[in-house]
């Protein structure tokens, strides 16, 4: 029971999710078109199905939160509001909150209810009409509810022809909670008589409550404003002791709060218990000593080390790193699949077992003169296999846009956060590719995406005086390109300055200095560990980290990364991906009676060198002279231990290959051909072998294997490798 | 893999009990094989499979006792040379040469062996300690040595054998 629940829970937080990511997009749309009804109503049906959703699943929350800002949506869908920059910003900053509440659900892990509560309260007072204030000063407005919050006693007796004038006081109370947070509802039942003696429209019932809320007391009398006459009605304000200070230490104080107090629930005592427990210390003076601690960031305020502001952005960093790394935690690997690719899925295998009690039915009694039947059928099984490989594959396909969808949000902060304007440009969203390269390569992207935004784009007075248009533009684009996918990521701004990262590479001994290299050697360097050539360290980039993570990521995934840059103009990244990381190009390659595969995409060409052209250093070391650079030579028998056809390397064949900018040329047998190979892991029944990167089955039923040949170049660096 | 773990768990008991009575315990079957004249037995619960010797990918830079690898139905498979563990002398594959395959923990692995040779019952009793053969005789992937019959079966730990050895990560 709970296990089938919790199934349909997994639905609503996939659905969920989905219902989220168009109102997001929708938002961000608005922004620009904030004229568009049908874009409203769409934005307002995805938020109305997770409200419904949330409720039904029982996650109040969620469904109170999506409630009000559905009353926002409503307002703006009717016209009875206009879409300003700050309701779409705060509309953004619940959306964010929604996820959270959502994460939190899920993961059953602690939501921050100051956000929940304060954005809560900022949009019932932007749809109740206090919007401008709230829109046009968000840092001071959000502090501000819980700090001149109120609270009102309200006692009402309603009148009692209260129902036959057709009023409902369910309306009222409605009302009330638009405003404010309902607390201590109490309703008096003392006058309702005998079932017998009940007149169904006369109102017996009388409530006391109490409201806090923000608004004033002229506003709260004004929801009674119907039932008024007759009423007995008693609104008194009341101070609510407010355990928040004022301030943007609220935040600060609230964090380090949670932090001791489950420190103190699961973790040893704090000293303070233990003093008082002793009974060294009373309670009230250790209280007292407690108040007067401050945090860190109170602290740093104080000492004017740093601002208010940007304590509050570090926390919110905190919060977002926390939330990362949580939603990490949280992934799904479901996929969603189209039912007509699973009917023609089903279709497909039923055919595969009709042809295959044919054949079956043909192997029983098979005579000579059939051979032409048996080859037919054999043909028409390959057919089948074929085509229900290629469907399967392609449920695991999924168009890039999913991974793409993040980037309007992040382009359009990281505009607000730098200054600079920044239009984006998606393209190629349908592209499909293998779920898991999309699941990988978000992270790369996101890296490119911030280091176009904060280094290639000049800010707009920069863009001015160099006669480029104010906004800058970042393009992602995806296309298809063979058997591989290609991903740009290009920016008009300031392009690479070669001779900047010639300078720091020299500095940093990567270089000699006055080495003659050309742009392609040069422009990799910038994905060196710990190489950035900003000047300055903001927190967006700049570390020096994120260039070498896309490179290793990209590379983890078989892929690779290529930059072109013109000075001034700007700078293109293409990241080049396989499909899938299931099946690989490959070329079949044999040495002495062993047949390998190595990965096409790691082969420059292939060649068959003159005798003289292989020269060797210090004795050993072997070079080949591939028109005019020297490369490294590395015999696979060597490497392997294998008994090879040819030593000489006139009469076997190089292979000229690329692994990280670095290029070999590894000495084999014989070419045999290229195919498409599926990759089977070896770590699954044994484990890692150096220099092999997967096994993968051959057309004879044996077992090939695929080589890495970072770990080829390793191996043949270590030396003589271990004896077998 | 539920049926593997509860496995496990009842096949690591004899580590910590003084040797004694393995995979075999309270009469449990044994698959038993032959290499050259000795006879070996192995819990036949732990056994996925036996299969027809085929050709085997020889891996590079692996210890001799890794044959090599094989394709089961899809998956890759390494296969354990016994012959080579033990440091006995490799012989030509025959036509009794078969493969056995186990599963330790949740990995399968092959084993070659000369020949299989029957399902052995072995009660708890008939089971003895490995002999102690100081360092001259390495016994230690032995769990102990039954009777049947006027034959001596030794029987594997193949969990030690395979888990601690080539199989596991550190060469």
């Amino acid at each position: 029971m709970s296990n089938e629940f919790e199934q349909f829970q997994d639905a609503f937080f996939e659905e969920a999710a989905e219902h989220l990511a168009i109102v997001e997009e929708g938002l961000l749309q608005l922004e620009q078109r904030p004229e568009d009804l049908d874009l409203l109503n769409k934005i307002f049906r995805s938020a109305h199905s997770i409200k419904g959703a949330s409720g039904m699943f029982g996650f109040d929350a969620i469904a109170q939160f999506t409630h009000k800002m559905e009353t926002l949506l409503d307002l703006l869908r009717s016209g009875k509001k206009i879409v300003t920059p700050g309701i779409a910003d705060l509309l953004l900053k619940s959306t964010d909150c929604l996820k959270t509440l959502m994460e939190g659900v899920k993961l059953n892990a602690p939501v921050d209810e100051n956000v929940v509560q304060r954005l809560s309260t900022e949009l019932a007072a932007v749809s109740a009409g206090e919007g401008e204030r709230a829109s046009v000063t968000p840092p001071t407005s959000a502090s501000e509810p819980s700090a001149s919050e109120g609270a009102y006693d309200i006692r009402w007796t309603p009148p009692e022809w209260l129902f036959r004038r057709g009023l409902d006081p369910l309306q009222i109370f409605k009302e009330l909670i638009r405003i404010g947070r309902l607390s201590r509802v109490n309703v008096d039942t003392s006058r309702l008589p005998d079932l017998n003696g009940v007149n169904p429209e006369t109102c017996y019932l009388s409530w006391t409550m109490r409201l806090e809320t923000a608004a004033s007391l002229k506003e709260v009398e004004s929801v009674f404003e119907f039932v008024r006459e007759d009423s007995e009605l008693s609104i008194e304000a009341v101070t609510v002791p407010n355990p928040a200070p004022e301030g943007s230490g609220t935040n600060v104080q609230r964090e380090i709060k949670t932090a001791t107090s489950e420190a103190s629930e699961d973790g040893p005592k704090s000293i303070g218990e233990i003093l008082v427990e002793s009974g060294a210390v009373s309670k009230e003076a250790l209280e007292r000593a407690l108040s007067q601690q401050k945090r860190v960031g109170e602290i740093l305020i104080e000492q004017k080390a740093a601002t208010p502001q940007q304590i509050e952005q570090a926390l919110q960093t905190q919060r977002q790193m926390e939330a990362a790394a949580q939603a990490k935690k949280a992934d799904t690997t479901s996929i969603r699949v189209d039912t007509a690719k699973i009917d023609k899925l089903i279709n497909l295998v039923g055919e595969l077992v009709i042809t295959q009690s044919m054949l079956s039915d043909l192997g029983t009694r098979f005579e000579m003169g059939q051979v032409h039947v048996l080859l037919e059928r054999i043909a028409q099984l390959e057919r089948n296999t074929r085509e229900i490989q290629e469907r399967v594959m392609s449920i695991r396909m999924v168009p890039i846009g999913t991974a793409f969808s993040r980037f309007p949000r992040l382009v359009r902060d990281l505009a607000g956060k730098l200054g600079k304007k920044i239009n984006l440009v998606l393209s190629g969203e349908e592209t499909e590719l293998d779920k898991t390269v999309i699941e990988a390569i978000g992270d790369p992207l996101t890296h490119l995406v911030r280091n176009a935004a904060d280094h290639g784009l000049e800010t707009p007075e920069e863009r001015l005086d160099n006669n480029k248009p104010e906004a800058g533009v970042i393009k992602l684009h995806a296309f298809h390109e063979g058997g591989n996918i290609c991903i740009t990521v290009e920016d008009d701004g300031r392009g690479l300055n070669r001779d900047k990262i010639l300078a720091k590479a020299v500095k940093q001994g990567l270089v000699s200095d006055g080495a003659a290299l050309s742009d392609d050697q040069v422009y990799p360097l910038i994905m060196r560990p710990g190489f950035s050539t900003a000047d300055k360290v903001s927190d967006l980039s700049g570390r020096g980290v994120g260039m070498d993570v896309v490179k290793r990521n990209i590379e983890a995934l078989g892929g690779t990364v290529s930059i072109k840059t013109v000075y001034g103009k700007g700078t293109t990244f293409t990241l080049k991906l396989p499909l899938t990381l299931a099946i690989i190009e490959g070329m079949t390659i044999r040495v002495g009676r062993e047949t390998y595969i190595v990965p096409m995409l790691s082969i420059l060409e292939s060649i068959q060198p003159k005798p003289e052209a292989v020269k060797t250093v210090v004795g050993k070391g072997e070079l080949i002279d591939v028109r005019g650079i020297y490369l490294p030579v590395i015999r696979l028998y060597n490497v392997f231990n294998l008994k090879p056809e040819h030593v000489d390397p006139a009469e076997a064949i190089l292979l000229i290959l690329e692994t990280e900018g670095e290029r070999v040329a590894v000495m084999v047998d014989e070419i045999l051909g290229q195919q498409q190979v599926v990759i089977k892991s070896m770590e699954q029944n044994f484990r890692k072998v150096q220099g092999i990167a997967g096994a993968t089955i051959l057309g004879d039923g044996t077992v090939g294997f695929i080589l890495d040949v970072r770990g080829l170049l390793e191996i043949a660096r270590q030396g003589t490798p271990m004896a077998a | 893999m539920a049926a593997v773990t509860t496995l496990e768990s009842s096949v690591k008991q004899p580590h910590q009990q003084s040797g004694g009575h393995s995979g075999a315990a309270d009469g449990s079957q044994l698959l038993t094989f032959k290499l050259g004249d000795e006879l070996y037995g192995v819990d036949i619960l732990r056994v996925q499979e036996i299969k027809g010797y085929t050709t085997v990918t020889r891996i590079p830079n692996t210890p001799a006792s890794i044959k090599g690898v094989i394709n089961l139905r899809g998956t890759i498979v390494p296969i354990v040379e016994l012959r080579t563990v033990f440091g006995m002398p490799a012989i030509d594959v025959t036509s009794f040469t078969v493969i056995i395959v186990v599963v330790v923990r949740d990995k399968i692995m092959g084993l070659v062996v000369d020949s299989v040779s029957d399902v052995l019952t072995i009660d708890r009793q008939d089971i003895q300690p490995p002999p102690a053969f100081g360092s001259r005789v390495d016994v230690s992937c032995l769990s102990g040595i039954a009777k049947s019959g006027d034959k001596l079966v030794a029987l594997l730990d193949i969990d030690r054998l395979l888990a601690e050895g080539p199989a596991s990560d550190g060469r």
